[in-house]
């Protein structure tokens, strides 16, 4: 026990240092004139610097030296990921329990559904956009359209991997095609859905980004959006900074969510 | 008509009286008169199978492997309909009893239910609920040793524990007859004997008319009243062995019990022999 504490904690110093040499490098490498002349991307003006993107962060969250504040922008992105993730596992998850059913809904659907889902949903952003305009309910479509089919298919899969003697067994208790569903099929699919739900999150707040970024709207996107069009490296990499943040606690919640949910998954 | 047929009462009604004319002997649970069965495929699992199951009597059928022993209770239970031939299914049709329950050999535990839970899964499916319940399945779990178990979820148990929960659970519905299709043949022996016990001891509790299919010939002698052997496939009944043993009984002691050791050479034989003929027949 003792042994394993002192190896965890050996490892996440080890973590810890990579992590330091990787920002000196980052900070200190383009202070080298000649690599900086030599190579365009490691001048600092494109590739920033940490203290640089720090600044940038401070600015953004108390709005100092004029800089936008980063709050509303942010808020608007997590509401919209959350929208459109919870909306998309939910129809994704009940289309893919009532095609389960029966041979007949999957044959008819299926072809539909694997062309949708081949398509880049990107291409469909436009079609959003002319619907509800440059707005936040564009980017949760957009993010319904994405969520919808990792989670469609997963359930799918979930509710027809339900074994067979399971179903005949309740077939010979007497239990109805609806209580079947409900009883046996349903709590399969709800299994496979949260095992994908850290999945489904993370495309959940991409596929939101990338819509705002087309779109303009108030966002995460809509600042990438102004760091590019200004030629700011700085903003840009402190965004990603603080989406990386913003994923890694989606990802964190919907881990420990679907290890509570499925703590009898072996 | 077959009887499988469940809803039909009216009919199966009649015949019923009509047997009870002409065979007022014995009181039958289950006639199976020249069932045959062939797969889609066209293989014929079942050539012609005529039985009879006394109610109240615990039946096992042995066989060579692969002989439709298994395909018999798939039709019994209604997952399958016979080609051709006969099924009489004498059980209770007024709703005081379930007709019959089915024990599998793969694993049956719904992974999200804890023990009690899966146990009571009949009520739950049919919503059916009343006050003398929870005392039932408590006595159920407590005659199988599972009472410290029943807030546990099956990745928690032993092999041998999910089993008991699985029969557990095709008994709670109090069926008149319960098919047990090879439920044990996944343990190690002495797990299997150790649930021997309890099994017998609740299926006569319960006046249930079993028919266990087992591949194990000493479990075979040890439960049963009536042993079947089936012949190669396609299966008929070869021969039939009446196990002299009391209907309560130590299966653990039986076992070294000479008349146990010459019926098990009798009936080794005798499989040995089908198996030689299927082999020579194919």
């Amino acid at each position: 026990m003792h042994r394993r504490v002192e190896t965890i904690g050996l490892r996440v110093v080890e973590q810890l240092s990579l992590l330091a040499v990787i920002l000196l490098l980052w900070q200190y490498l383009p202070e080298i004139g000649f690599l900086s002349h030599r190579f365009h991307f490691m001048d600092p003006f494109f590739i920033s610097s940490p203290s640089r993107v720090y600044s940038t962060l401070i600015d953004l969250a108390t709005g100092r030296h004029g800089s936008i504040l980063v709050w509303s922008y942010a808020r608007r992105t997590v509401e919209s990921a959350l929208i459109g993730t919870a909306i998309g596992i939910a129809s994704g998850g009940l289309a893919g329990l009532l095609l389960s059913q029966g041979p007949y809904l999957s044959r008819l659907f299926q072809p539909l559904l694997l062309v949708l889902n081949a398509i880049p949903r990107v291409a469909l952003i436009p079609i959003f956009v002319i619907i509800f305009g440059p707005t936040a309910k564009a980017s949760e479509a957009v993010a319904i359209s994405v969520v919808f089919f990792v989670v469609f298919f997963v359930a799918l899969e979930g509710a027809r991997s339900v074994p067979s003697q399971i179903l005949q067994n309740a077939q010979i208790l007497g239990a109805s095609g609806f209580q079947t569903m409900r009883q046996v099929r349903l709590p399969y699919a709800v299994a496979w859905v949260f095992a994908v739900l850290p999945n489904a999150v993370a495309f959940g707040l991409l596929s939101v980004v990338t819509a705002e970024v087309f779109t303009g709207t108030v966002g995460m996107g809509r600042l990438l959006l102004i760091s590019s069009s200004t030629v700011n490296a700085s903003l840009t990499f402190a965004v990603v900074a603080i989406l990386g943040v913003i994923a890694l606690v989606f990802t964190i919640a919907a881990e420990a969510l679907k290890r509570r949910v499925l703590h009898w998954w072996v | 008509m077959t009887a499988t047929e469940l809803g039909d009462g009216s009919t199966a009604q009649h015949m019923a009286e009509l047997d009870a004319q002409t065979k007022p002997s014995r009181d039958l649970a289950v006639e199976i008169d020249q069932v045959t069965y062939s797969y889609p495929d066209g293989t014929e699992a079942l050539g012609g199978v005529t039985l009879d199951i006394p109610r109240g009597e615990v039946v096992s059928i042995v066989g060579p492997s692969g002989c439709g022993k298994s395909t018999l209770l798939y039709l019994l239970s209604g997952l399958a309909e016979p080609t051709a031939g006969e099924l009489r299914l004498n059980l209770d049709r007024n709703g005081a009893r379930l007709p019959l329950s089915m024990v599998f050999q793969k694993d049956t535990l719904l992974p999200w239910k804890n023990v009690r839970q899966n146990v009571n899964l009949y009520f739950q499916l049919k919503r059916i609920k009343n006050s003398g319940l929870t005392e039932r399945v408590d006595h159920l779990l407590d005659m199988a040793g599972l009472s410290e178990f029943d807030r546990a979820y099956p990745h928690q148990l032993s092999g041998g524990m999910r089993r008991r929960v699985a029969f557990l659970a095709g008994v709670a519905p109090h069926p008149e007859a319960l098919l047990l299709d090879e439920p044990f043949s996944a343990l190690d022996e002495p797990t299997r004997v150790g649930i021997h016990q309890d099994v017998l001891r609740i299926i006569r509790e319960e006046g249930m008319t079993a028919i266990l299919v087992t591949h194990d010939l000493a479990e075979a002698i040890s439960m049963s009243d009536e042993v079947i052997l089936f012949t190669a496939r396609p299966a008929t009944v070869a021969r039939s062995f009446r196990i002299p043993f009391p209907r309560e009984r130590d299966v653990t002691k039986i076992r070294e019990e000479p008349e146990f050791l010459r019926l098990y050479g009798e009936l080794w034989r005798a499989l040995q022999e089908q198996i030689r003929g299927g082999r020579s027949a194919n």
